[in-house]
């Protein structure tokens, strides 16, 4: 490909998906300030906001369709071929199957859209186009720079070397999450027209808001939080698009700020202020770390930049984090001198040693990458709720269903899981291995809670948790793509799963409680059996031995769990830490279980509460359609596994050499650095059966046991609770870590404000107290002299001179007898005083 | 005692009695005719002090024009026959003792200067002759004719310094402030007349 | 005889002048009064013409003095006539309004 399609094509990418990411931002311009003009029962901010993020969308996926037509698909088809070759698949079958899979993909996704048939005339010219082109040259010598573009959108500061900027970068993996993102957040907002109605009012009656003249009126918030999630929306985007990890910092405080207004929407509630305010601070202590990790990157690598980027019109491409580390062979280069600390050299574009001005070439200890590492994935676990920060996610369902759909399911929370895979090439293993045991503890645990909470959006966001701690695994155990795969494919069942809660809770009127209901399926039939699709998605059920067109006959979430799961088996069995492979695959039953309980518990068997029964219906159509929509993607979105067509997008985007997996090099031996081997998709592929069928069986057996605890109901769950009494009532309180961390954290912060605020109130506020009664009375005795002494002297002076001078107006008689008389005395008074001073005379 | 110093004591005396007599009379018309003895005497006292011109203008004016005015204004002023305005005696004690220290001090005053002394520092650079004739007054006390050399003064011409000696050079007489001076008197006494012209005076209620 | 008696008798003439203007209420008194002052200064200045060198010029000043004199005299009368024709009276005491 020439340089100037190359370049066109960067430019078609840039602007696309700068329109996308901006035309929310502008949405919520026009809401927050305009929101107010069209009154409170107006529901053009839902209209704009969809509008916006609609039209993002469509550029999204016209950008996803530019970036494959420009390379021909061949992320398709040459990682296709690649693999093909280790897989069992004939070679034969594997393009037309892609062919296949393409159309069907782009049918669904946009059957009422004109892309359906420029989708498939662009493959169809791409393949052609294949055939006299890139037939020759295998896959893997495809240039890395036509898969990604980067650039400069503005610079905003520059200090000496290291220029803060905002800039792109555009891979597979970004084209993939902003089509994504805007498809789900387009739902949702569809969805939110209909589940926020109840504000499109003067006077909204808050229920859960006691005052002493009863329940809480206010006015209605429609526009305003339409306007909070194109905000959102706008934030998530540029965290997505951005080209520089000081950029990623800024959109990710962004959508921190995003979530806390949304957490808080119902802001007079005390649990939902206090659960923004728990949030927000939690997310702190993780961007605390996100903070150090950028201190080390600003000190030791001067950039910000992911990748490489061209400076000035010179032409001269300065290289990114990622050339720098890793180079264009994706091997860390180690130092190791004779005394001192290990020490990693920098690359440049090249895959030579970068060197200074001096000619000394540039390193960082060793150690410090760890901890710059460790700091950014310390920003993560905040966000994406992960061990030992995950407290906060189930108190942010305090927030509207479709927040916690779209903030605290499918985008936000996944920020963190995109930017391990992001900063993926920056990570050693040592930071790798703590992101998976990370992973691996918070799936569990929060997989064991899931399954005694009652509520049902708690019982999804403990899900959630669950399985953004599958993510965190994959990626830590070198499967970046698997990772990736599942964020993608939960996102979709998700926010399916939330929206769907969502109808429920609309339709039985703000109730939340499991125990309440049962029985809604004949309710609301859409919403059980869209919900239904969302728990065989997330649960990993399939139908075995029976294949559809080659393909396992499963949803989206069987294919993104079992490559997890698989590469847990590799990495297992090439490491050792059997307990990485062992607790994923319990946590598959587990979900199983605690998933179907919620459906079981919700939507089957008979009514508990006939009040709510009674009460309860179908939601309208706003709100089923986009369920309908994303049953069909929770459905099929994966389809094809990992020969599918999404999982090839991500797969091309991955970091360099880690197809082919690593052993620990002989350097890394000699540095006693940690003994890790990452697993190449030829091993993994090769554990795939074997893991697939454990977890498919555990999962089963998961679905098998919610099936006798609550839909059959052969056992009574009641007498469990009973036999095992302190199991239930320690994972009701979510292992305790809310105690614990009132035990470790908030007390003793009390008492240690306590002791401040003694202080405070008794030294302090006593000196000053002192220094206020001294002045007070220094002042009174001011006063005191002022009043008696200096007042008393100038009154003196004016009484005495006043009365002097009445006294002296008698003298003026007026008479001209009187004034003879005083001459005369004058006169005597003058030759006296002569006589008495000059006496001489 | 000479006839000269009998004469200026009797003269003297006169004067100083109606003087006390104007003071302590309560009647205006006695008081006015007190005045004339007063004044009149005094007229002895400059005809004795070798100044006949100046006493008889006293006499001319004052006794026969100053007083004869006074009496008129007596009469156009007098309120009625009783009229009279007596003083507090609280006052005319108070102008008791301050009349007394007056005449005290003055007294004590001019005794306390040797007038020869001062008349012979006054003396020093004139010409003997001259002092001679001042030392003992200037004379010709018999002939009592002061008139022409008096008009002759007005005009610059000292007759008492000798009428050849130097000091008449430059002199320069009284005649030109002496018109100056009537001149303004005229026109006081025309703003006088005018002042005291009859004027309808508007009924008091 | 000498200068100082007739300084004894115009001080007496003086202070009896004096006397007359504090203590008559009558206006007329008081410009005799004047009168009896002026007049003690006319007898002082011949006086001092008589036995000092001062000679002619104090006749001279006595002259201007009985002339100046018996024109305050007039003026004095027509201001006394028109006190007298607004107050009805010639108590110079009514004429107060100096009073401070």
């Amino acid at each position: 490909m020439d340089p100037t399609t190359l370049q066109s094509t960067g430019e078609t990418l840039k602007w696309l998906l700068t329109i996308a990411w901006l035309l929310p931002l502008f949405g919520f311009v026009v809401e927050i300030f305009g929101g107010w003009w069209g009154g409170r029962h107006s529901k053009s901010a839902a209209y704009l906001a969809v509008a916006c993020i609609v039209t993002g969308f469509i550029c999204s996926f016209s950008a996803l369709i530019t970036w494959g037509c420009s390379n021909h698909w061949a992320a398709l088809q040459g990682h296709g071929d690649s693999h093909a070759t280790e897989s069992h698949d004939a070679n034969s079958t594997e393009p037309s199957h892609q062919v296949d899979a393409h159309g069907e993909h782009a049918k669904d996704e946009h059957a009422k859209t004109d892309k359906h048939g420029h989708g498939e005339t662009a493959h169809s010219e791409s393949s052609d186009a294949e055939g006299h082109d890139t037939a020759a040259h295998p896959a893997a010598e495809i240039p890395r720079s036509q898969l990604i573009y980067t650039g400069l959108f503005y610079r905003l500061a520059r200090f000496g070397s290291l220029d803060i900027s905002l800039s792109y970068y555009i891979d597979s993996l970004t084209l993939v999450m902003f089509t994504m993102v805007t498809f789900i957040a387009s739902c949702i907002h569809l969805f939110a027209i209909g589940y926020m109605a109840d504000e499109l009012t003067d006077n909204y009656e808050d229920h859960q808001v006691h005052t002493s003249h009863g329940h809480l009126h206010r006015p209605g918030r429609f526009y305003r939080f339409f306007a909070f999630l194109s905000l959102f929306s706008f934030s998530m985007l540029g965290l997505v698009l951005a080209g520089n990890i000081f950029q990623v910092f800024i959109f990710w405080e962004l959508v921190g700020v995003c979530s806390y207004f949304l957490i808080g929407f119902y802001t007079e509630r005390q649990s939902a202020s206090n659960a923004a305010n728990k949030a927000f601070i939690m997310n702190r202590v993780g961007d605390f770390g996100f903070l150090i990790g950028l201190m080390i990157i600003w000190t030791w690598f001067g950039t910000f930049q992911f990748g490489d980027v061209a400076v000035g019109k010179g032409g001269s491409v300065q290289p990114g984090l990622f050339s720098m580390a890793r180079g264009s062979d994706g091997q860390l280069r180690l130092h190791i001198p004779e005394s001192g600390v290990t020490e990693v050299v920098f690359k440049n574009k090249d895959n030579h040693i970068e060197t200074d001005g001096n000619g000394e070439q540039r390193t960082i200890p060793y150690y410090l990458l760890i901890a710059a590492g460790l700091g950014v994935f310390g920003g993560c676990i905040g966000k994406s709720a992960q061990f030992p920060l995950q407290t906060w996610l189930p108190d942010a369902m305090e927030g509207p269903t479709p927040v916690s759909a779209l903030v605290h399911s499918a985008t936000m929370v996944a920020a963190g899981v995109y930017l391990v895979g992001r900063f993926y090439p920056m990570f050693t293993p040592e930071v790798l291995l703590a992101i998976a045991y990370t992973g691996c503890i918070t799936l569990f645990l929060a997989a064991t809670i899931a399954v005694v909470a009652t509520d049902i959006k708690k019982v999804l966001a403990y899900s959630t948790i669950s399985q953004l701690g599958y993510m965190m695994l994959g990626l830590g155990l070198g499967g970046w793509a698997a990772g990736l795969f599942h964020l993608i494919t939960h996102a979709f069942f998700k926010s399916l799963m939330f929206l769907a809660s969502g109808s429920v809770i609309h339709g039985c009127h703000h109730v939340q409680e499991m125990p309440q209901m049962g029985g809604l399926r004949r309710k609301m039939p859409f919403t059980a059996y869209t919900m239904l699709i969302g728990v065989i998605a997330i649960s990993g059920l399939a139908v075995p031995y029976w294949t559809l067109w080659g393909e396992p006959i499963a949803f989206s979430g069987y294919h993104s769990k079992d490559a997890v799961v698989a590469t847990a088996l590799t990495f297992s069995k090439l490491n050792g830490h059997p307990l990485v492979f062992f607790i994923p695959l319990c946590g598959a039953g587990i979900t199983a279980f605690y998933m179907f309980r919620l459906w079981f518990y919700t939507f089957a068997g008979k009514p508990r509460d006939h009040h709510v029964y009674d009460h309860a219906h179908e939601s309208p159509w706003i709100i089923v359609l986009p369920l309908c929509v994303l049953s069909i993607f929770a459905m099929f979105c994966a389809f094809g596994g990992e020969n599918g067509i999404l999982y090839k997008l991500l797969l091309a985007s991955e970091p360099i050499a880690l197809a082919n997996g690593s052993v620990p090099t002989a350097d890394q031996v000699t540095a006693g650095l940690m003994n890790i081997s990452l697993s190449s998709h030829e091993q993994i592929h090769a554990n795939h059966a074997q893991a697939g069928l454990l977890a498919l069986v555990v999962a089963f057996s998961g679905a098998f046991a919610a099936y006798v605890c609550y839909g059959a109901r052969w056992i009574n769950t009641s007498e469990i609770k009973v036999q095992f009494a302190g199991l239930p009532r320690f994972l009701v309180n979510m292992w305790g870590f809310d105690e614990l961390y009132d035990i470790m954290f908030v007390r003793p912060s009390h008492v240690v404000a306590g002791w401040c605020s003694a202080f405070d109130r008794k030294v302090f506020d006593g000196f000053l107290h002192g220094c206020a009664n001294a002045a007070l009375k220094v002042s009174a005795w001011d006063r005191q002299f002022d009043e008696t002494i200096v007042d008393g002297a100038v009154n003196a002076v004016g009484n005495w001179t006043n009365s002097l001078g009445r006294s002296l107006s008698v003298v003026q008689t007026g008479r001209m007898r009187n004034y003879v008389m005083f001459i005369a005395v004058g006169l005597l008074g003058v030759f006296a005083a002569l006589i008495a001073f000059f006496p001489s005379t | 005692m000479t006839g000269h110093q009998l004469l200026f004591s009797i003269f003297a005396l006169t004067t100083c009695g109606g003087a006390l007599a104007v003071v302590l009379s309560q009647n205006v018309v006695r008081m006015a005719f007190w005045l004339i003895i007063s004044l009149g005497a005094s007229a002895g006292l400059f005809f004795l002090l070798n100044a006949d011109f100046v006493g008889t203008a006293q006499l001319l004016v004052y006794v026969g024009g100053t007083l004869v005015l006074l009496v008129f204004g007596v009469m156009l002023t007098a309120s009625g026959p009783f009229s009279d305005f007596k003083t507090r005696p609280g006052e005319t004690f108070m102008a008791g003792i301050v009349a007394l220290s007056l005449l005290l001090m003055m007294v004590f005053t001019v005794c306390s200067v040797d007038w020869k002394k001062v008349v012979a520092a006054t003396n020093q650079g004139v010409p003997i002759s001259t002092a001679q004739s001042v030392a003992t007054g200037f004379n010709d006390s018999e002939e009592g004719n002061t008139a022409r050399p008096l008009g002759m003064a007005l005009l610059g011409i000292r007759v008492d310094h000798g009428i050849d000696s130097g000091a008449n050079a430059n002199r320069i007489g009284y005649l030109l402030p002496f018109e100056i001076a009537s001149m303004h008197l005229l026109v006081v006494l025309i703003g006088a007349a005018y002042l005291a012209r009859a004027k309808r005076r508007v009924q008091e209620i | 005889m000498d200068l100082n008696c007739s300084l004894f008798v115009g001080a007496v003439l003086f202070v009896a002048g004096v006397v007359c203007m504090a203590t008559k209420r009558n206006g007329i008194g008081v410009l005799m009064g004047v009168e009896l002052v002026l007049n003690a200064a006319n007898l002082n200045f011949v006086a001092f013409a008589n036995y000092t060198r001062l000679g002619l010029d104090g006749q001279v000043f006595s002259l201007f003095v009985i002339v100046l004199a018996a024109a305050e005299a007039a003026v004095a009368l027509a201001i006394a006539l028109s006190f007298y024709n607004n107050h009805l009276t010639i108590d110079v005491d009514k004429a107060n309004q100096l009073q401070g």
